[in-house]
C-alpha cells in the first residue's frame, strides 16, 4: 500500500506542474495588471513597481524565478497584502479555514451517517420524510441565503451569537458558519448514505445474516455499515475541496479570514502570487484528500488491495 | 509681495490656534466608562506601510498610527500634528516649527531628521511608492528623483534646525499644510525600519508615533489599535481601544452593526439608504464628500470626436431624477469637473443645467442632426460589473434611447478590465469615478488635463492649460481661483466628460459615537477626535 501512495504522490507532480504553469499563464494573460489602478500610476512609479516585483523580465525568465523560489518552499510576495508574503497570509488562513471547513465536514459526516442510516432503517416513515426533506432544502437553498437568514434569527433578533467576524478561535464565532456548512453538507452526505444503505440492506447477505436471526445492531454496525459507506467515503474527497471553494461566499457572509477571503481578493487584485500560491495549496490538498479516499476503500472494502 | 506672506502666514497660525487639537467633546456631555469604538473600515488595509500606502482603508489606519506635520480634524480642517506652527516664507518655501514633546512610541524623541528621513524614503524609487509622483511632484525635484534622474538626497526638504523644517515646492502650492497631512508625507521611525526591514509594519516591530498604537493585526479580521501614552497630546484622547474591521461586504457590515459588533458602518450596500433612513433615523449618515462620478467620452473615437455629439449625450441626462430615483442615497447633481467644498475654483455649471428638459432634448436632436448623426445609432457603454454602476448605466441608457434614439451596448467588465480599457483607451463611453486625494482643484483638474495620465478621454486645450499653468504659479489666491475656474469651464465647454454626480457616504453610526460630524468632505476620521458618549 505504501508504495502505492508513494506512486500516486510522485504522479502528482507532472499535475502540479501543469496547473501552475496554466494558471500561470492564464493570470499573465488576463487584462489588468496588480499596480492598475482608479488613481492611475505615473510611468516612472509603475517602472519602480514593476522592478520591485520583478515584472519587468521576460515572462518566460519570471516563471522560473517562481519555480525556484516554490521549490524553496517561498510562495513570493503578495501584491494585495503588500506587507505580508503568501506564505504568511497562507499559514494565517489556513487554519481558520480548516477548522470551520474540516470541523464541519467531520460533524456533517457523522451526523448525515447516522440520519442517512436511520432513515434506510425507517424506510417511508415520517423519519425518512424528515431527512428527506432535510436533503432538498440543503441542497436547493444557496449559502448566500442561508447564511443571512441564520445572522437574522441568531444574531440580530435573538442576540446569541456574533453576526461574523474571528477571533483566536473563540467558538462562538464558528457556531454560525459551521451550522451552515454542517447543514448543506449534511444534506448531501444524508441523501447518499440513505440510498446506500437501502441497497445494502436489499443485498443477499445481508438477508441471510437476517435468516440467522442477528440482532439489527449488529447487523447494521458490523456488516451494512462499511459496504454502505464506500459512496460516503467517495464524496468525502470533493466535499473537502468544496469546503475551501464555497468559504468564498461563506467566509463573505460571516466575514472570516479564512483561504477563500484571499481566493477573492487576490483574484479581483490580480495578486498573481497569493492565486498562484492557492492553487497550489488547494491542488495538493485535491490531491491528498483523493488520495486518502482510494486508501479508506481497502480499508472498508476487503477486496481492494493496492 | 512679502508682506502677502506674512499675511498669509498670520491667518493660519490663527487658524491653526483656533482649531482644536483633539477631541471636543461638549460642555454637559457624559462620556462613557468604556471608551472602545470599532469602525468597519470596507476592506484590509493594503499595507501598514506610509509610504506605501494608496488604499483609504490604509490611510484610515494610518491616520491613528502616524501623525504628519499636520491632520485633518473631523470638520474637515487643518490642524496642527507634529507642527506646531508653519509659515510660508516666500512663494515656494514653507517652514514648520517642530512641537518639542513629540515623541515616538518607543520613547525617542521625534526631530526634523524623521521627517527628512522618510520624504527621502517616499521619493527613492527603490521604495515604489504608488504616490511617490501623485505626492513628490509638489516636493522640489521629488519628480526627478521618482524617475531616477536624481538622488533621493536633492529632495528639497531640510532642518534648518532640530525642531525646524523647511519645505521646498516647485512651484507654489497653497495647499501644501494640508496636503501634508497624508501620512506618506509624515515621518517614519529611522532605526525601526533599518532593524525589522519589510517586517517593520508587524504589531512587535512597529514604531510609530500618532494617538495609537498597534495591539493586534489578524489579516482580513480586524486590526486593534490602543491609545499611545507617549503621545503628545494623549491626555486628549478619549478612545482607549480602536478596532479597524476588514469586513468587505456591505451587508455582512449592517448585519454586524445591528448585532452590536461594529459601532460604524463604512458604507451601505446601494439601494438601501432610504430603508436605512426610515429605520436608523438617529444614526443614518450621509455626507458630500470631495469625489465625482462621471463618463468619460473617448475623443479620438470616430462618432464622439465631434463634440456636438458629446454635448447631446451630456445634455440629456437627467441628474435630479438619476440622484433622487435611481442612485436614491443623497447624491448632488455635477455639472462641472469641479465639485462642491473644493478650495482653490468655483463650482461650474453647463447653462444649459436650468433649461428645461424638453428644451434641453430639442437642442440635443438638433445638435446630433447637425452632426449627421441618426437616430438608431449605436454606442458602447464599459462599466464594471457592480449593482450600482450597473443601475447608473441602464438609466443612462434609457435617457439616450429614448430622448435621442440612440441605442446602447452595455459592456460589463471585471474592474481592472476597465481600467485596462480606459488606459489603453479602447471605450466609447465609460464610467468613472474620482475622488480626491487632497482638497484643491487641481486634483479634479487632472481627470481632463493634457497630458495627464488621469486623462481617459485624451481631451486637450492648450488655451485652458496655460490658464491652469498661470494660476498656478501665481501666489494670489483670489487671481489662481478665477484662472482655474475659467480653465475648468473652457474644458468643460469641449464636453470630454459626463459629470453626473458628486459623492457622498451613505453609512451608519451609532449614536453614541460623538465627535462624527457631517461636514468632513475627505471622510477622514482621526480616533483621537471621536469619543463615546454615555448610553
Amino acid at each position: 500500500m505504501w508504495s502505492y501512495a508513494l506512486r500516486r504522490l510522485l504522479a502528482t507532480l507532472p499535475t502540479l506542474l501543469a496547473v501552475i504553469t496554466v494558471c500561470y499563464l492564464l493570470l499573465h494573460f488576463t487584462p489588468g495588471g496588480p499596480f492598475d489602478r482608479e488613481h492611475r500610476i505615473a510611468p516612472e512609479v509603475l517602472a519602480n513597481l514593476n522592478a520591485k516585483y520583478h515584472l519587468d523580465e521576460p515572462l518566460w525568465k519570471q516563471y522560473l524565478l517562481y519555480l525556484n523560489s516554490l521549490l524553496h518552499g517561498d510562495l513570493g510576495a503578495s501584491f494585495r497584502y503588500a506587507d505580508w508574503s503568501v506564505n504568511e497570509l497562507v499559514a494565517k488562513a489556513l487554519p481558520v479555514s480548516a477548522m470551520v471547513g474540516g470541523g464541519s465536514l467531520l460533524i456533517s459526516l457523522f451526523i448525515g451517517v447516522a440520519l442517512g442510516c436511520v432513515a434506510a432503517l425507517r424506510q417511508n416513515s415520517w423519519v425518512d420524510y424528515g431527512v428527506m426533506l432535510l436533503g432538498s432544502l440543503g441542497s436547493a437553498f444557496p449559502s448566500f441565503v442561508i447564511g443571512p437568514v441564520l445572522i437574522l434569527v441568531f444574531a440580530v433578533w435573538l442576540p446569541w451569537l456574533p453576526s461574523g467576524g474571528w477571533d483566536a478561535f473563540a467558538p462562538r464565532y464558528m457556531v454560525l458558519p459551521m451550522v451552515l456548512l454542517v447543514f448543506i453538507n449534511v444534506s448531501t452526505i444524508g441523501r447518499v448514505m440513505r440510498g446506500s444503505m437501502i441497497e445494502v440492506l436489499g443485498s443477499n447477505y445481508i438477508r441471510t445474516a437476517r435468516a440467522k436471526g442477528l440482532p439489527l445492531r449488529t447487523l447494521v454496525l458490523r456488516h451494512a455499515m462499511k459496504p454502505a459507506l464506500l459512496p460516503v467515503v467517495s464524496l468525502v474527497g470533493p466535499l473537502a475541496i468544496s469546503s475551501i471553494t464555497s468559504a468564498v461566499v461563506t467566509e463573505s457572509v460571516f466575514s472570516l479570514p479564512g483561504l477563500g477571503r484571499l481566493i477573492v481578493n487576490g483574484a479581483g487584485n490580480r495578486d498573481y502570487t497569493l492565486v498562484l500560491g492557492l492553487v497550489v495549496l488547494i491542488t495538493v490538498i485535491a490531491v491528498l484528500f483523493n488520495l486518502l479516499v482510494d486508501l479508506s476503500y481497502a480499508l472498508l472494502d476487503p477486496r481492494i488491495r493496492y | 509681495m512679502q508682506r502677502h506672506f506674512v499675511r498669509t502666514a498670520i491667518a493660519l497660525l490663527l487658524a491653526s490656534g483656533l482649531s482644536s487639537m483633539a477631541a471636543t467633546v461638549p460642555a454637559g456631555t457624559q462620556l462613557a466608562a468604556k471608551q472602545e469604538l470599532t469602525r468597519n473600515n470596507g476592506s484590509e488595509p493594503d499595507t501598514l506601510d506610509p509610504a506605501l500606502a494608496q488604499g483609504a482603508p490604509a490611510n484610515n489606519v494610518l491616520r491613528d498610527l502616524f501623525e504628519g506635520l499636520t491632520a485633518i480634524d473631523s470638520a474637515g480642517k487643518v490642524v496642527p500634528g507634529v507642527a506646531e506652527s508653519w509659515k510660508q516664507t516666500n512663494a515656494t518655501t514653507w517652514v514648520f516649527k517642530l512641537r518639542r514633546d513629540a515623541k515616538w512610541s518607543n520613547g525617542d524623541a521625534l526631530n526634523a531628521d524623521d521627517f527628512i528621513y522618510a520624504l527621502q524614503r517616499f521619493v527613492d524609487p527603490k521604495t515604489a511608492s504608488e504616490y511617490a509622483a501623485s505626492f513628490g511632484i509638489f516636493l522640489l525635484n521629488g519628480k526627478e528623483i521618482v524617475g531616477g534622474k536624481m538622488p533621493p538626497s536633492a529632495l528639497g526638504v531640510k532642518a534648518q534646525d532640530k525642531f525646524t523644517l523647511e519645505i521646498q515646492t516647485p512651484y507654489p502650492v497653497s495647499f501644501l499644510p494640508e496636503l501634508v497631512s497624508n501620512t506618506q508625507l509624515g515621518p517614519v521611525h529611522r532605526a525601526t525600519l533599518e532593524k525589522f526591514g519589510k517586517e517593520w509594519t508587524k504589531p512587535a516591530n512597529m514604531v510609530n508615533n500618532g494617538a495609537f498604537v498597534m495591539q493586534d493585526w489578524q489579516v482580513n479580521s480586524k486590526i486593534v489599535l490602543a491609545k499611545n501614552p507617549r503621545y503628545w497630546d494623549a491626555k486628549n484622547v478619549q478612545i482607549s481601544k480602536n478596532t479597524y474591521l476588514s469586513v468587505d461586504d456591505s451587508n455582512a457590515d449592517v448585519k454586524l452593526f445591528e448585532s452590536g459588533e461594529n459601532d460604524w458602518v463604512n458604507q451601505l450596500p446601494p439601494g438601501s439608504f432610504e430603508k436605512y433612513k426610515a429605520q436608523y433615523p438617529k444614526e443614518i449618515r450621509n455626507t458630500p464628500m470631495l469625489g465625482l462620478r462621471y463618463y468619460s467620452l473617448n475623443v479620438a473615437d470616430p462618432l464622439l470626436k465631434d463634440l456636438r455629439v458629446r454635448k447631446a449625450l451630456s445634455m440629456v441626462i437627467d441628474r435630479d431624477t438619476l440622484a433622487q430615483k435611481v442612485t436614491a442615497d443623497g447624491q448632488l447633481p455635477a455639472y462641472g469637473v469641479i465639485v462642491k467644498g473644493t478650495i482653490g475654483a468655483n463650482v461650474t455649471r453647463y447653462d444649459w443645467a436650468l433649461w428645461p428638459m424638453e428644451k434641453r432634448v430639442a437642442e440635443a436632436k438638433q445638435l446630433l442632426a447637425q452632426a449627421g448623426v441618426q437616430p438608431g445609432t449605436k454606442v458602447k457603454f464599459a462599466y464594471n460589473t457592480d449593482v450600482y454602476h450597473k443601475k447608473m448605466a441602464i438609466f443612462a441608457a434609457s435617457e439616450w434611447k429614448t430622448k435621442l434614439g440612440i441605442d446602447t451596448e452595455l459592456e460589463a467588465m471585471e474592474f481592472k478590465v476597465l481600467i485596462k480599457r480606459r488606459t489603453d483607451g479602447e471605450f466609447q463611453i465609460a464610467r468613472n469615478g474620482w475622488i480626491a486625494d487632497y482638497n484643491d482643484a487641481t486634483t479634479f483638474l487632472t481627470l481632463v488635463q493634457c497630458d495627464s495620465e488621469q486623462n481617459h478621454q485624451r481631451n486637450c486645450n492648450r488655451k485652458a492649460e496655460a490658464l491652469i499653468d498661470q494660476g498656478n504659479r501665481s501666489t494670489d489666491q483670489s487671481k489662481r481661483q478665477a484662472l482655474l475656474t475659467e480653465a475648468s469651464k473652457m474644458i468643460m465647454e469641449d464636453y470630454p466628460m459626463i459629470p453626473l454626480l458628486q459623492y457622498t457616504v451613505p453609512r451608519l453610526v451609532k449614536a453614541y459615537v460623538g465627535g462624527y460630524t457631517d461636514t468632513n468632505i475627505m471622510d477622514r476620521y482621526r480616533a483621537k477626535d471621536l469619543y463615546i458618549i454615555q448610553h
